[in-house]
């Protein structure tokens, strides 16, 4: 198959680019909450062990 | 709906709670100790993982999909179809663009179509033929304009990341997506019809095709193809009938409604490192929860035919996906309490991880099986004060049996009801007839059984590997066709065959009364490197016949016609180049 140096390689990824360029269409895609707000989870992390959680000195 | 759910849920816990205790006095006979209540709840679970399996059978064999409206008119919307790329052969993948395409202008309705080639491929050799071959698609399709191609620097979010950046740039020029894998081919009536029954339901959010396996070659391909063709639409049937309106995705060959998906379905990245932080991994169920948690219908149309995809052709190829598989569905335990999601979502989020966690399950049986007498108290054969005779002990065999016999029957019978289902509807016709079907669903028990030790002790590698948060190494080489010598199977099970060894010496050491009941287990572990090797060669056989390969369906031929024009300008390209 054709290889990366070949000369016409340029042209042909060029023409590739602009031929296949999807429409300029753009919609919103929120990013969703998977991992707050619920109350078993929030159960569940109250139960989580801290015993050696530490603050850091000087903050 | 729920009465069924409930019906389902609540016999496969009686089913489970009869092995507990079926177990517990065959344990107890001896004495009962802590290792006993263990063993009974290992059964428990198993035994609720099977029972729910064989139920679901059941409710697909009792009952049949709604007859749906078939509507004629113009389609209105314009639908993309998607076709995620990563490091694919760009020949066959294009191949099958190509045959769609024809197959959707056969129809007449190819205007209201576009294809979109999300490229996410990393090897820039590939990337280049990708390109070449993308021209070549167009000018044999007359395709621009219609089918576009883009690849993304970097695969951010993988699939699941390629689809979203597809409908942040361009979805709001579509009303649907048709998201397929590299391997799909559908007929371009069902995407049609698929359209149609989309536009027919303003509150359809997503819409699932049951994809046949096709173009099986290996003996451990065809079997599954077979599997999948004969009892697949069952199981499917009996999961409709369960889901209601929160239905499964399965991540391709589906439909979705654009602004549906893009509202509800930007999945976020897990707090924490993977395997269970990062990005999710199966995103597929989490979609399907994210729609039906936003309000809308998320269905599974089993009548709908002219869905396939292909399929790992050995063993290893097939435990290399399922190890993927297996860290998505354990990653999803962290989602089980995600707010908002429909009881159904979270439950099936309970299920995938009950199917990796079960076979993790049997083995701990086993090993607790096999030390199970060094726990037990010495028999006491004078239990009774001043009484001068021995009190020998009851046999417990026939419970033993009795709890074999329910397992193998859960295991079996879905199966077995199946073909005779398939018999007295004369289904069996395209599988070489009813003999044939006979034959192909005894040795596929046959085959099942002994591969299942193998299976059991890849997933349960799996689990311990996601569980440490290990990448699993696969030292085996597959080569084009999937054939695996016999040394690519030892390199990749050898550590199966030093486990079945160690089982059976402890067996014999600890418990030699054990060692028959362990054998059906054991040796296929022993013998894992040939059983892997010799079902990965060609198949040559009549049995596993399928309809896809009895008559060959319009897009397959499509597609070899296509594919082998194409494979005849290879020589010419490469020389060009």
């Amino acid at each position: 198959m054709m290889e990366v140096i070949n000369p016409d390689q340029f042209d042909l990824d060029h023409l590739a680019e602009e031929l296949g360029k999807l429409p300029e269409a753009p919609l919103a895609m929120p990013v969703q909450d998977l991992e707050h707000n619920a109350p078993l989870g929030g159960m569940l992390a109250a139960l989580r062990p801290r015993l050696f959680r530490l603050r850091k000195a000087g903050h | 709906m729920h009465l069924t759910r409930t019906i389902t849920l609540t016999a496969s816990i009686l089913a489970a709670g009869l092995g507990f205790f079926v177990f517990l006095q065959f344990g107890a006979s001896d004495g009962f100790d802590s290792l006993d209540l263990i063993r009974a709840l290992l059964i428990f679970a198993s035994t609720f993982w099977l029972a729910w399996g064989a139920f679901t059978a059941l409710l697909g064999l009792t009952s049949r999909p709604p007859v749906r409206e078939r509507s004629t008119g113009l389609l209105r919307a314009m639908t993309a179809i998607l076709v995620p790329v990563y490091n694919e052969d760009p020949v066959a993948t294009f191949a099958r663009i190509a045959a769609m395409d024809a197959s959707l202008r056969a129809t007449g309705a190819g205007d209201r179509f576009h294809f979109a080639i999300l490229s996410d491929t990393r090897n820039d050799e590939v990337a280049a033929r990708e390109r070449i071959w993308f021209l070549r698609l167009l000018a044999d399709t007359h395709g621009e304009g219609r089918i576009f191609y883009r690849r993304r620097t970097q695969n951010k979010g993988r699939k699941a990341g390629n689809i979203e950046d597809f409908i942040k740039r361009a979805g709001a020029a579509y009303e649907f997506a048709i998201i397929l894998d590299a391997d799909s081919l559908m007929e371009g009536a069902t995407m049609v019809e698929m359209v149609r029954r989309m536009e027919a339901d303003p509150e359809l959010g997503l819409l699932q095709t049951l994809p046949n396996i096709i173009r099986a070659k290996s003996r451990f391909g065809r079997t599954m193809q077979f599997a999948g063709a004969f009892y697949s639409p069952v199981f499917a049937r009996g999961l409709a009938m369960m889901q209601g309106r929160t239905g499964p995705f399965w991540g391709h060959n589906a439909i979705v409604r654009v602004k549906a998906f893009a509202q509800s379905c930007g999945l976020p990245e897990l707090s924490g490192r993977p395997p269970f932080g990062g990005h999710i991994l199966s995103h597929d169920y989490v979609e399907a929860a994210l729609l039906a948690r936003a309000g809308w219908t998320v269905r599974v149309d089993d009548d709908l035919a002219g869905s396939y995809e292909e399929a790992p052709e050995n063993i290893i190829d097939h435990a290399k996906r399922d190890r993927r598989w297996c860290q998505g569905n354990l990653q999803h335990a962290r989602l089980i309490f995600a707010p908002g999601l429909k009881g159904w979502s979270r439950f099936v989020f309970v299920q995938g991880i009950l199917a990796y966690i079960a076979p993790v399950f049997w083995l701990a049986f086993l090993a607790a099986s096999i030390a199970a007498p060094l726990f037990a108290p010495p028999i006491d054969y004078f239990p009774i004060d001043y009484w001068p005779f021995p009190v020998l002990p009851v046999s417990q065999v026939s419970k033993a049996l009795l709890l074999a016999l329910g397992v193998g029957g859960l295991l079996f019978l879905p199966k077995l009801l199946i073909l005779l289902d398939a018999v007295l509807r004369r289904r069996t016709r395209g599988f070489g007839g009813s003999i044939r079907a006979l034959q192909s669903t005894l040795t596929e028990l046959l085959f099942s059984s002994i591969t299942a030790p193998i299976f059991l002790m890849f997933q349960t590698r799996s689990v311990l590997q996601v569980l440490r948060g290990a990448d699993g190494g696969w030292p085996a080489q597959t080569r084009g066709d999937g054939t695996l010598s016999f040394r690519d199977s030892w390199a990749a099970s050898h550590w199966i065959v030093t486990t079945g060894a160690v089982v059976l010496a402890f067996a014999q050491w600890l418990s030699p009364q054990l060692v028959p009941w362990l054998l059906p287990v054991a040796l296929p572990m022993v013998l894992a490197p040939a059983l892997i090797s010799w079902s990965s060669r060609p198949s040559r056989t009549m049995l596993f016949t399928t309809p896809t390969e009895q008559q060959l369906p319009a897009i397959m031929s499509l597609n070899d016609r296509i594919l082998s024009r194409w494979s005849a300008d290879l020589p010419d390209q490469t020389a060009a180049a």
